[in-house]
């Protein structure tokens, strides 16, 4: 990676900065990270901002987004970055061993962002259950019900918009007792021991916490159940 | 002189952001770790953290110390319900904590070094008066409360800029800090001179011992930020960005500690006078705090107490 002399980016003067230090990012980066680079310094410094608010007269901000608009368009243009690269190196402020040709021919990168884009939808889904979680009252006052049935799971799953396929596919448990364990149905669900194990990882699959608690919950309840049936 | 407990400074530019609702949940889950935690109230005049942890008439408080009718400092304290839980209450006071005088100050900021406790938390209020800024520079580990609103949010950085200043200004005598300011302004024109950023240059270009020294003393510090009330339309990144700006732009260090977001229970549990997070123990809300306590009371560093001679 290129190294940046000590220089640290402090005491207010925006304009010090080199074009890297402006957008926050290594003298490697690629011209995507440029670009995402670019947007969120936009989002950070544009007038209506709560980022920035009223940290910056109208002046500076106005200077800010004008040095930004530069360093973006000197970057992402080729011939423009080399040249202002060959200066940073002229100044000192960069090494001499420009790293980004190498990094261009380095699989690294692509790599890097290929295997983010896999691991994307994951992180994504789960990141969007627990804000969907987090925006239905309901799964709340579901989760704190001392007593948890069959059909409270359910309400909660269909809340949040997954279906008992998907959670069968991810946790491979068999969909009939899936569709038993929504059911409260005791006579056709395995032992507790694996009926527990069974409910947490449902649970956990819809991000709904706290798991451990949750399915003792549901546990005592169809216990308490099929004793009454039973009787 | 070194603090005998770790000492939570919680401050915040505007009131109504949740300071005192933050303080005392952070103190219920601290005591609930089964650490001994006291909370203190010193936004005067407007102290409630007393009613948050259902001690609606507490016996002794904190003027009764700066009045003299109780010598020492730890024998103001009272128990709450909470086990481990003990505080020492503002309320009944008229007393203005801007208006304490600076010799109750030190003997204050003392005082506090010297409580026994594994935990302690201040709930400085709202404001940038000199006392308040002390108070937060007593240890460390000052966290800065916001919400994701523009009013909290220039407060907040109203509040971190006097804070940067008023740690420059103890560096000085009198006389220094006064050419200091004249320099300031006429390298960088008015209004400089509320601009610490500014300050700081024009230190290191006159002293830069001092200016290494500074900068050293801040290194030290280690300020947390915590976005509360964030609702669900909200940037959830704009913590961090707020960390951004500061270190970009003022070459301070905050540490983004998390998102606390907001829940009409909260509301639900104070007028019930119940904890809310024993109450609602499986919102969002409550689970931030959980993290938030996490990577707050319950990482340790050196503190020490800021001299004052
Ligand atoms: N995370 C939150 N969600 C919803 N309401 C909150 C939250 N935090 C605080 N509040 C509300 O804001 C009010 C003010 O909080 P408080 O802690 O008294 O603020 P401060 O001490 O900063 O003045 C509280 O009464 C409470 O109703
Ligand atoms: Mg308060």
């Amino acid at each position: 990676m290129a190294d940046m002399e000590g220089k640290r980016a402090v005491q207010g003067k925006f304009a010090d900065l080199n074009y890297y230090e402006m957008l926050d990012i290594r003298p490697d980066a690629v011209p995507f990270e440029i670009r995402h680079a670019y947007q969120n310094a936009i989002q950070m410094y544009e007038p209506g901002s709560l980022v920035s608010y009223s940290f910056f007269s109208e002046h500076e901000r106005k200077e800010i987004l004008a040095h930004i608009e530069k360093a973006y368009l000197t970057l992402v243009n080729g011939k423009e970055r080399q040249g202002y690269d060959a200066e940073l190196v002229r100044r000192g402020v960069l090494k001499g061993d420009v790293c980004r040709e190498k990094a261009d021919k380095k699989p690294v990168s692509i790599f890097s962002i290929s295997r983010s884009s896999v691991l994307q939808p994951v992180c994504q889904k789960k990141a969007e259950l627990k804000a969907r979680i987090a925006q239905c009252p309901r799964i709340g006052a579901i989760a704190q019900k001392t007593d948890i049935c069959g059909a409270d799971l359910q309400e909660i799953r269909e809340a949040l918009g997954v279906t008992l396929e998907q959670i069968a596919d991810e946790t491979k448990i068999r969909l009939d007792y899936l569709r038993a364990i929504e059911a409260s149905e005791a006579s056709r669900l395995p032992a507790p021991v694996f009926l527990k194990g069974f409910v947490k990882a449902y649970l956990k699959h819809l991000c709904v916490d706290p798991g451990e608690e949750i399915s003792t919950r549901y546990m005592a309840a169809l216990s308490v159940q099929s004793e009454g049936k039973a009787s | 002189m070194e603090l005998m407990a770790y000492v939570w400074p919680i401050g915040g530019g505007k009131g109504g952001s949740g300071k005192s609702f933050l303080t005392s949940s952070l103190g219920r889950l601290s005591a609930g770790l089964g650490k001994k935690t006291l909370l203190i109230d010193l936004d005067l005049g407007a102290a409630n953290l007393h009613t948050l942890v259902d001690l609606p008439y507490p016996t002794k408080c904190f003027s009764d110390f700066i009045r003299k009718k109780i010598p020492r400092l730890e024998d103001t304290v009272v128990e709450t319900p909470v086990e481990n839980l003990y505080l020492i209450s503002g309320a009944h006071d008229n007393l203005d904590i801007a208006n304490l005088p600076y010799e109750q100050k030190i003997k204050t900021l003392k005082a506090i070094a010297r409580l026994d406790y594994d935990h302690i938390l201040l709930d400085l209020g709202a404001g940038t008066s000199f006392n308040t800024l002390d108070f937060f520079l007593i240890s460390h580990n000052g966290i800065f409360v916001t919400t994701p609103e523009p009013t909290s949010i220039e407060n907040v950085y109203r509040l971190i800029r006097s804070i940067y200043f008023r740690r420059i200004r103890h560096c000085f005598n009198v006389t220094d800090f006064k050419a200091l300011e004249e320099a300031a302004d006429e390298l960088y024109g008015r209004g400089a001179v509320n601009r610490p950023e500014c300050m700081m240059e024009v230190v290191r270009l006159k002293y830069p011992e001092t200016h290494a020294q500074i900068q050293d003393d801040f290194n030290g510090f280690r300020f947390k930020l915590v976005l509360n009330q964030l609702r669900r339309h909200d940037n959830a990144g704009l913590g961090q960005q707020i960390c951004r700006i500061i270190e970009k732009h003022l070459g301070l260090r905050i540490e983004f500690a998390g998102n606390v977001a907001y829940d009409d229970h909260v509301h639900d549990a104070i007028c019930a006078r119940v904890s809310f997070l024993e109450r609602y123990p499986y919102t969002r809300t409550a689970g931030d705090l959980r993290e938030l306590s996490k990577s707050v009371v319950q990482t340790a560093g050196e503190q020490m107490l800021i001299n004052y001679s």
